[in-house]
């Protein structure tokens, strides 16, 4: 978890001369480089077969495996659960696991959109002045460097146990990536798109919203991702310490309770349901970030060679 | 000097007294670690001119083209565009447009919106702007690719549209830096043409750095030669090539003679540098 909250990774940039080379240099006649013609383009459903058959079918043969070995050699329950047990356990608590889900979800959504909201701002601010960068970015890696379970107490004092503890744990952990990846980005903009805006004038405003913002996308695109999988562990180590049991428990509360009470099947349908959900918050980042960079970013550009 | 236009207008000859569109007067230019760059360089620039600033690279000729658009400051001598500093002249006038070393096209933006940028940060609104772009889309034949975005352009074509970029801003002047420097032969030598074809049209007054003789001589009406850093002006060629310019004229002993002298002259320009 640590490791992964410090590794701000850096998009590539799309170089020019990247770019260039991978075109058609000499031809100028207008129309031909814009509208590829397609030649048997393989249907979807093929596409889509190609993707998901190879880690469905690693899948498949893994459950079969681990249920093999379970009957096999007689593994006992609250040890090693078989996948049958951990699904009928899973089935059984229907009701209560999407009930914690969908709390989980909600404070996982919580954190992480204020974590966008500030994280954004104050790299927006450091971006504006090396002064404030160098007054602000020190403080900014010591939140990131504070065990997050050491403040967590203090954070149950100050806002009582409950969501808004969850939430602002959720908030803290994911807050850093943002902030990095956003100032990285605004801080990268081409300086020769920088020197045309001042050619024609732009204002402030035009040249944050028309230059820098679209210029850092493939990097706060970065860093959404790194911070979405850290809202949902935020919010379920947040409910480990400030979570409350209850029809408002969320999926951190039920690991709590089933492991304190060796209900391992529980614990196991339990863990899987979170790991969905951080799956789930992953795709909905990586499909707005395709959407968003689809025509531009290398990141997102299919390529036809 | 009375040039004929291809479009058969002439361009406003230069009267002896008539104001400068830009006036150089003993610039130079000093980086704060203390190199110096640019020295005592003077030259006016008239209405309808095609100057080109030739000399080996890292003379600081883009350096003096940034500082004439405004762009970072003058630390000797001044500039006068349209009888204004740069920066004041930019922003009260906002009649210049600039050409960058690439085409400098936001990957973002399609065709469209990368053209109507200049026309967009000055407030003119969505359909007026439209008309305007595709005008200029067409006048460089791009009409038909305004969805496309730049990373599906060839490296002319996105050339071309920086330059419909420059058309639609309606400018007076236009400042272009190696515009063409990344450019093969074919290429270059078409958009060399279009360029003619379009400052005819419409009426620019250009100030062009390349380190390519060739396309100096081709396109110019002056050259100016400078040497190697700290840049001077070590020369001033007159180009007196008749208009319109038909790609052939490349073979005319006329050219020929322009570029030996400009090529004689940058080699002395680079001995003087290697002796220091």
């Amino acid at each position: 978890m640590r490791s992964s909250r410090c590794s701000a990774a850096r998009p590539r940039q799309p170089r020019r001369s990247e770019l260039a080379t991978s075109l058609d240099r000499g031809s100028a006649v207008s129309g031909s480089a814009a509208t590829p013609t397609k030649s048997s383009a393989p249907s979807r459903l093929t596409a889509w077969l190609r993707d998901a058959a190879p880690p469905a079918l690693v899948f498949i043969g893994f459950i079969a495996l681990w249920q093999i070995a379970c009957t096999f050699f007689n593994v006992p329950r609250f040890l090693l659960p078989s996948p049958y047990d951990i699904a009928e356990a899973w089935w059984e608590n229907q009701p209560g696991l999407t009930n914690s889900l969908i709390s989980t979800f909600l404070a996982a959504l919580a954190g992480f959109a204020g974590a966008i909201v500030v994280g954004m701002s104050v790299a927006l601010l450091m971006s504006q002045s090396k002064l404030i960068e160098r007054c602000i970015f020190p403080y900014a890696v010591l939140l990131q460097t504070i065990p997050i379970v050491a403040i967590a107490p203090l954070i149950v004092i100050w806002l009582g146990a409950g969501a808004p503890a969850v939430i602002a744990i959720s908030f803290l952990i994911s807050l850093f990536p943002i902030i990095t990846n956003t100032t990285a980005g605004l801080l990268s903009t081409d300086h020769n798109l920088v020197a045309m805006f001042e050619l024609y004038n732009a204002s402030w405003w035009q040249r944050m919203v028309k230059l820098k913002f679209p210029a850092a996308l493939p990097y706060i695109m970065t860093g959404l991702r790194i911070s979405s999988g850290l809202a949902v562990i935020g919010a379920i180590v947040g409910e480990f310490i400030a979570g409350i049991g209850g029809r408002g428990g969320g999926i951190g509360f039920v690991i709590t309770e089933a492991a304190g009470r060796l209900r391992m099947p529980y614990l196991f349908a339990a863990a899987l349901t979170s790991s969905l959900l951080g799956i789930a918050i992953f795709i909905m980042v990586s499909y707005a970030s395709a959407r968003f960079l689809r025509h531009w970013h290398e990141s997102a550009v299919r390529r036809e060679l | 000097m009375v040039v004929a236009r291809p479009d058969g207008m002439r361009s406003p000859s230069p009267v002896p007294d008539s104001e400068p569109l830009i006036a150089i007067d003993r610039v130079g230019k000093t980086y704060a670690n203390g190199t110096v760059a640019l020295e005592e360089i003077s030259f006016d620039v008239h209405e309808g001119q095609f100057v080109s600033l030739v000399g080996p690279s890292g003379c600081g000729k883009s350096t003096l083209l940034r500082m004439v658009a405004g762009l970072g400051p003058i630390t000797a001598g001044k500039i006068l565009v349209e009888g204004l500093p740069p920066r004041r002249a930019r922003q009260e006038k906002a009649d210049t447009a600039f050409v960058f070393q690439d085409a400098n096209l936001m990957p973002w933006r399609t065709v469209m919106g990368n053209v109507e940028l200049p026309l967009e940060l000055r407030g003119i609104g969505k359909t007026e702007r439209r008309a305007t772009v595709m005008q200029a889309l067409e006048t460089v034949g791009l009409a038909d690719v305004t969805k496309a975005y730049p990373r599906e352009l060839s490296g002319g074509m996105r050339m071309r549209v920086s330059l419909a970029r420059a058309l639609a801003a309606h400018p007076r002047l236009l400042l272009m830096d190696e515009p063409f420097g990344a450019l093969d032969e074919i290429t270059r030598q078409r958009l060399n043409g279009e360029l003619l074809r379009l400052c005819a049209l419409a009426n620019w007054t250009v100030v062009f750095v390349t380190h390519n003789v060739f396309e100096a001589v081709y396109l110019s009406t002056r050259i100016l030669v400078m040497s190697a850093r700290p840049g001077r002006i070590i020369a001033e060629v007159p180009v007196p090539l008749p208009h319109p310019r038909v790609p052939e004229i490349r073979t005319d002993p006329e050219f020929t003679r322009v570029v030996r002298e400009v090529v004689t002259l940058l080699g002395s320009a680079a001995e003087t540098a290697e002796e220091e």
